[in-house]
C-alpha cells in the first residue's frame, strides 16, 4: 500500500494552489486516491500559504500529520513544517536561499539559477519543483506535460514549451544529482479513472446536474468557490448566476426565480447566511423551495475566515423566526456531496422548504477524489424529482390546499385563467391574508405535517462504518470530519484496534425510531466534532435523548486530525 | 376581453379617503388598457399599507418581505422574462429598509416597474417618520423633528442608471394610470414615484397641500435630458413637485445582456442542461 504527504509552501501570492492542484490531478491520473488540504491567511500577498497532498492508493479522507516530501519555496516553509518530517523524508530547497537545519534527506535544487538561466518569472519556480518532486518520487513527466499543454495550450506551443523546459530542468536535475536518494513514491497504480474536486466544485456539479437555474450569492469565503466555479460554467450550462449586492438580496432574488418556476439555490457562509434567515422564513410560510449551500468557518462575526469550523449547526437548524420546516444535510466527502446536493434540489421542491447543505471550509476547499465511473452512473440515473409542481390546474386553484401529507400542489406561474400569491403572511388555502385561528392552525399544522412525511419518505439514518457489534470504540461524527474518522479507523485497525464508525449526513429532521437502536449502552461511543460546544451532541440529545460521555471537539480553526483520534483510542 | 373588474380582489381595508384607493384603480386601470390579465403579470409586493394591495389586486403575486419586493420583482424577470414584473412598495418599504436594494436595480436596470406610494410616514405602524418624510417632521419616533434631510427617489434613481423615472400624484387617477402605463411599457428599470396622502397620520403632506404644489411637466421638458430631469427632481427642496416622465432613455435592460439566456424560451422554459462532461472535464 502507498500513502504519503507532499507538501509545498511558500509565500502567500506566487501560485502554491495552482501548483498543488496540479500534483493532485498528477497523482489521480496516475492511478492513487487524494486529499488535499489548504491553509492561507485572510491576505492576497505576503504571509506563508502551504498545500498538503495525501496521496493513497486506499481511499483517503484527511490529510496527516508526518509529511514524506516537503517542498520549500522559501526558509519558512523548512523552519515552520520541520518537527513534522516523517524518518527519511525528502526535503526539497534551493541552497541558494536557506541551508535547512534539521532533520530530513536534503535535495538542494538550484530553483533561482534555473530561473536565472532560462529567462523565467518567479512562479515558475513552482514548476520547477513540481518537475523535481516527481523525479524524487520516481515519476515522469507524462501527466505534468499534459496539464501544462492543457493550462498553456491557449497561448501557443511556444509557451507550453517554456514552461515544461523549468519541469525538465528540476526533473533532470534531481534524477542525475540524487539517484540514490529517490523513493519510487509514485509509480503508475492501476486505480479506476477519478475526478479531483473541492466541496465547492462538487456542490456547483451537483447543482448542473440537478437542473438548478439560478444561484445566487454574495462573495464570503469560503463559499465562494461555488458562485465562481459556476460563474465560469455559466455559458456552457445556461444557468444563471448573479452576484447580487448583498446576503438579503441574494436570498430574494433566488425565491423570486423559484417562484416563477426555476430551481434556485444560494450560497455564502456564517455571516452571510446570518443576513438570509428572515427570508428562510419566508421561504418556510410561503412554502418557496431554496437550496442553501453553507461554508462555515470559526466565528463569532469575521472570526477566521480562511480556516474551518462545524460551530454553525445548531444556528443552522434553528434559523429563521416562527415555526416551519427546514431540512439540513451536511455530506461527508466530494462523492456525498455531489449525490447530496442533487437530493437537496430534489428535497426542497418535494417539501416546498428551505434545504441547507451544510459544509465547511475544509471540504468546500480541499480536494478531493470522485470515482468517475460512479458519477457516470449517477448523472445517467439521475432525473429531477420535483413533487408536486404543477404547470396546469383547474379554478379555484387553491395554493395551499389542506393535504393529508402536508404537501399542496405548487402552480408555476403564468398558468392562463388562475393566480395566488407566495403569501409571507398567514394564507387561507387560496392564499388569500387570515388572521382567522382556524386557518391558523390548519396551515400551521400542514406544514408540520410535512416533516412526518420527510421522516416517513426521505430521511436516511446514519452510514455505520466497520462492525459496530464487535468494536470497542465506535465514532459518532457529521459532515466533514468523516474522512480523518475514516482514516483513523484504518490505521487504529493496523495498531489492533477494533472500531466502528456512526456518521450522519442528513442532520435535521432527525427520526429516533431510526437512530436509537444503532447504539448501544454498553458501547464506548466517541464524539466527533469541529466546535466547541459539541452542537450535534446538544441537538441528537434533544431529539433522541442520547447523550455522550467521551469525546474530541476541535475548534482552533483547525480540522479534527487522524492523530489526535488515533491517540484518542491508542493513547 | 379584460375588465378592471377582472383585477379587483377583496375590498380593500385601506382608511376612507387614503391616497392608496385611487393608486389602486389607476393601476388597474392601466393594467386593463395593456391588455394584460391576472394570470399574464407578475407582482411583488411589499410591506406595509400599500403591500396590503397583495389582497385586493389579482396577479400572480409574491407577498414577501418588508423592504425585499425588489429582489423578488428581479429574480421573478430573470427567471421568466416573458412576463411583465411590478413591484408595489412604500417609501419607508424601498428607499428605507430596500434602500440599498433599490439602487442597485437601477444600476443593473432590471426590465421591472417599481410603483411606489409614497405617503412621507409608516402608515402601517401608525405614523412613525418615513425616508421621504420632509426634514424637521415631527411623529411619534422622531417627536423633535426628523434630523434627516429627505431622500430623493427621482434623483436617486436617475442617477444610478434608472432609464425610467416618473412621478405621479394620486388625486390624479388618469394620470397615475398613464404613468404606471408608460412605466410597464418601458423596456427597463421604471420608477413611478406617486405622490400619496396619508390622511390618517400625516397632516402636513395633504390632498390640499399637493394641490398647490404639484405641477405637471410642459412639452418643453426634455426627458432624454439627464441635467434637465435632475434639476426638475431637485425641485423637490423648494417643495415644487413636477408630474409626469421626468426622465427616459433607451439601454438594454439586464436580462438582455445575459449572453446564454434563451430568448425565445427564457430560464424557466429552456430544455434541462445534461452535457456534464462538458463541465467534469475540468476535474481530470
Amino acid at each position: 500500500m502507498t500513502s504519503f504527504l507532499w507538501k509545498i509552501g511558500g509565500e502567500a501570492g506566487f501560485g502554491i494552489m495552482t501548483t498543488g492542484l496540479m500534483f493532485s490531478k498528477i497523482a489521480a491520473r496516475n492511478g492513487y486516491h487524494v486529499f488535499d488540504y489548504v491553509e492561507y491567511p485572510s491576505l492576497i500577498r505576503g504571509g506563508h500559504n502551504t498545500y498538503d497532498v495525501h496521496v493513497s492508493s486506499n481511499p483517503v479522507g484527511a490529510t496527516k500529520e508526518l509529511i514524506d516530501i516537503l517542498v520549500c519555496l522559501n526558509k519558512d516553509t523548512y523552519e515552520f513544517h520541520k518537527n513534522r518530517l516523517a524518518d527519511h523524508a525528502l526535503v526539497i530547497y534551493d541552497a541558494d536561499e536557506f541551508t535547512p537545519e534539521g532533520g530530513g534527506v536534503k535535495l538542494a535544487v538550484p530553483f533561482k539559477a534555473i530561473l536565472t538561466e532560462l529567462a523565467g518569472q518567479q512562479i515558475m519556480k513552482n514548476t520547477i519543483a513540481i518537475g523535481a518532486s516527481l523525479a524524487a518520487m520516481g515519476s515522469d513527466l507524462t501527466e505534468l506535460s499534459l496539464l501544462l499543454e492543457q493550462q498553456f495550450g491557449r497561448k501557443g506551443q511556444e509557451v507550453v514549451d517554456f514552461n515544461k523546459r523549468f519541469a525538465e530542468k528540476g526533473y533532470d536535475y534531481v534524477k542525475k544529482t540524487y539517484l540514490l536518494e529517490i523513493k519510487p513514491l509514485l509509480t503508475k497504480n492501476d486505480g479506476e479513472s477519478k475526478l479531483v474536486l473541492t466541496g465547492s466544485e462538487a456542490f456547483s456539479l451537483g447543482a448542473a446536474i440537478a437542473d438548478c437555474r439560478m444561484y445566487v450569492a454574495y462573495p464570503m469565503t469560503p463559499s465562494s468557490g461555488v458562485l465562481t466555479t459556476l460563474a465560469a460554467w455559466q455559458s456552457r450550462t445556461g444557468m444563471v448566476v448573479r452576484h447580487a449586492e448583498d446576503e438579503i438580496s441574494v436570498i430574494n432574488t433566488a425565491l423570486g426565480a423559484t417562484f416563477a418556476g426555476v430551481r434556485s439555490a444560494v450560497g455564502s457562509s456564517g455571516g452571510g447566511f446570518a443576513l438570509m434567515v428572515e427570508a428562510l422564513s419566508y421561504a418556510g410560510i410561503a412554502e418557496l423551495p431554496i437550496v442553501v449551500y453553507l461554508a462555515q468557518r470559526p466565528g463569532p462575526a469575521t472570526g477566521m475566515p480562511t480556516w474551518t469550523e462545524q460551530g454553525d449547526l445548531l444556528f443552522t437548524v434553528h434559523a429563521g423566526h416562527g415555526e416551519f420546516p427546514k431540512i439540513v444535510l451536511a455530506p461527508g466527502d466530494v462523492t456525498e456531496m455531489v449525490t447530496m446536493t442533487a437530493a437537496a434540489f430534489d428535497l426542497a421542491d418535494i417539501y416546498q422548504t428551505p434545504v441547507i447543505v451544510a459544509t465547511d471550509m475544509l471540504l468546500a476547499e480541499s480536494h478531493g477524489t470522485m470515482p468517475k465511473a460512479l458519477l457516470d452512473s449517477f448523472t445517467s440515473g439521475y432525473k429531477p424529482d420535483k413533487g408536486k409542481t404543477v404547470t396546469k390546474a383547474d379554478a379555484p386553484y387553491k395554493r395551499y390546499a389542506n393535504s393529508p401529507d402536508g404537501i399542496s400542489p405548487r402552480l408555476i406561474p403564468g398558468a392562463p385563467g388562475i393566480f395566488y400569491q407566495a403569501n409571507s403572511y398567514e394564507h387561507l388555502e387560496d392564499s388569500h391574508t387570515t388572521e382567522d385561528a382556524n386557518e391558523r392552525i390548519k396551515q400551521a399544522d400542514k406544514r408540520r405535517r410535512k416533516i412526518v412525511t420527510y421522516l416517513k419518505n426521505h430521511f436516511k439514518g446514519p452510514v455505520v462504518y466497520g462492525d459496530s457489534a464487535r468494536a470497542e470504540t465506535v465514532f459518532v461524527s457529521w459532515g466533514s470530519t468523516k474522512g480523518a474518522v475514516e482514516d483513523a479507523r484504518r490505521i487504529l485497525a493496523d495498531k489492533g484496534h477494533d472500531t466502528a464508525h456512526i456518521h450522519f449526513t442528513y442532520l435535521y429532521p432527525l427520526d429516533k425510531k431510526i437512530i436509537l437502536p444503532l447504539f448501544d449502552a454498553k458501547k464506548k461511543y466517541v464524539l466527533v466534532e469541529n466546535n466547541a460546544d459539541g452542537q450535534f451532541g446538544k441537538l441528537l440529545a434533544a431529539e433522541t435523548g442520547l447523550t455522550f460521555a467521551d469525546s474530541i471537539f476541535r475548534y482552533d480553526g483547525r480540522a479534527v486530525s487522524v492523530e489526535q483520534l488515533v491517540a484518542h483510542v491508542a493513547g | 376581453m379584460t375588465t378592471i373588474t377582472d383585477f379587483a380582489g377583496y375590498a380593500p381595508t385601506w382608511c376612507p379617503g387614503c391616497g392608496n384607493w385611487g393608486i389602486g384603480i389607476a393601476l388597474r386601470t392601466a393594467l386593463t388598457q395593456l391588455g394584460m390579465t391576472p394570470s399574464s403579470v407578475l407582482i411583488a409586493f411589499g410591506i406595509g399599507c400599500s403591500g396590503n394591495a397583495n389582497d385586493f389586486i389579482n396577479a400572480y403575486a409574491m407577498h414577501g418581505l418588508h423592504g425585499r419586493s425588489v429582489p423578488n420583482a428581479i429574480g421573478m424577470k430573470l427567471a421568466n422574462h416573458s412576463m411583465p414584473v411590478i413591484v408595489i412598495a412604500g417609501d419607508g418599504d424601498c428607499y428605507g429598509e430596500g434602500g440599498n436594494h433599490f439602487l442597485h436595480a437601477c444600476r443593473g436596470n432590471h426590465d421591472i416597474t417599481v410603483i411606489v406610494h409614497d405617503n412621507r410616514v409608516y402608515g402601517l405602524t401608525t405614523g412613525q417618520s418615513a425616508p421621504t418624510a420632509q426634514k424637521g417632521y415631527k411623529s411619534k419616533s422622531t417627536p423633535a423633528g426628523i434630523i434627516e434631510e429627505s431622500v430623493d427617489p427621482l434623483a436617486l434613481a436617475m442617477t444610478q442608471g434608472a432609464t425610467f423615472v416618473a412621478q405621479s400624484f394620486a388625486g390624479d387617477n388618469a394620470h397615475t394610470a398613464q404613468m404606471i402605463r408608460e412605466g410597464i411599457a418601458h423596456k427597463g428599470f421604471s420608477l413611478v414615484n406617486i405622490l400619496q396622502p396619508c390622511v390618517t397620520f400625516n397632516k402636513v403632506n395633504t390632498y390640499q397641500y399637493y394641490m398647490k404644489h404639484v405641477y405637471k411637466l410642459d412639452a418643453a421638458h426634455d426627458k432624454t435630458s439627464l441635467t434637465q430631469a435632475f434639476l426638475k427632481a431637485r425641485e423637490v427642496a423648494e417643495e415644487k413637485y413636477p408630474l409626469g416622465v421626468l426622465y427616459q432613455i433607451s439601454k438594454p435592460s439586464y436580462h438582455e445582456q445575459i449572453a446564454h439566456l434563451d430568448r425565445e424560451k427564457g430560464l424557466v422554459g429552456r430544455d434541462r442542461f445534461m452535457d456534464f462532461s462538458a463541465i467534469t472535464s475540468d476535474f481530470i
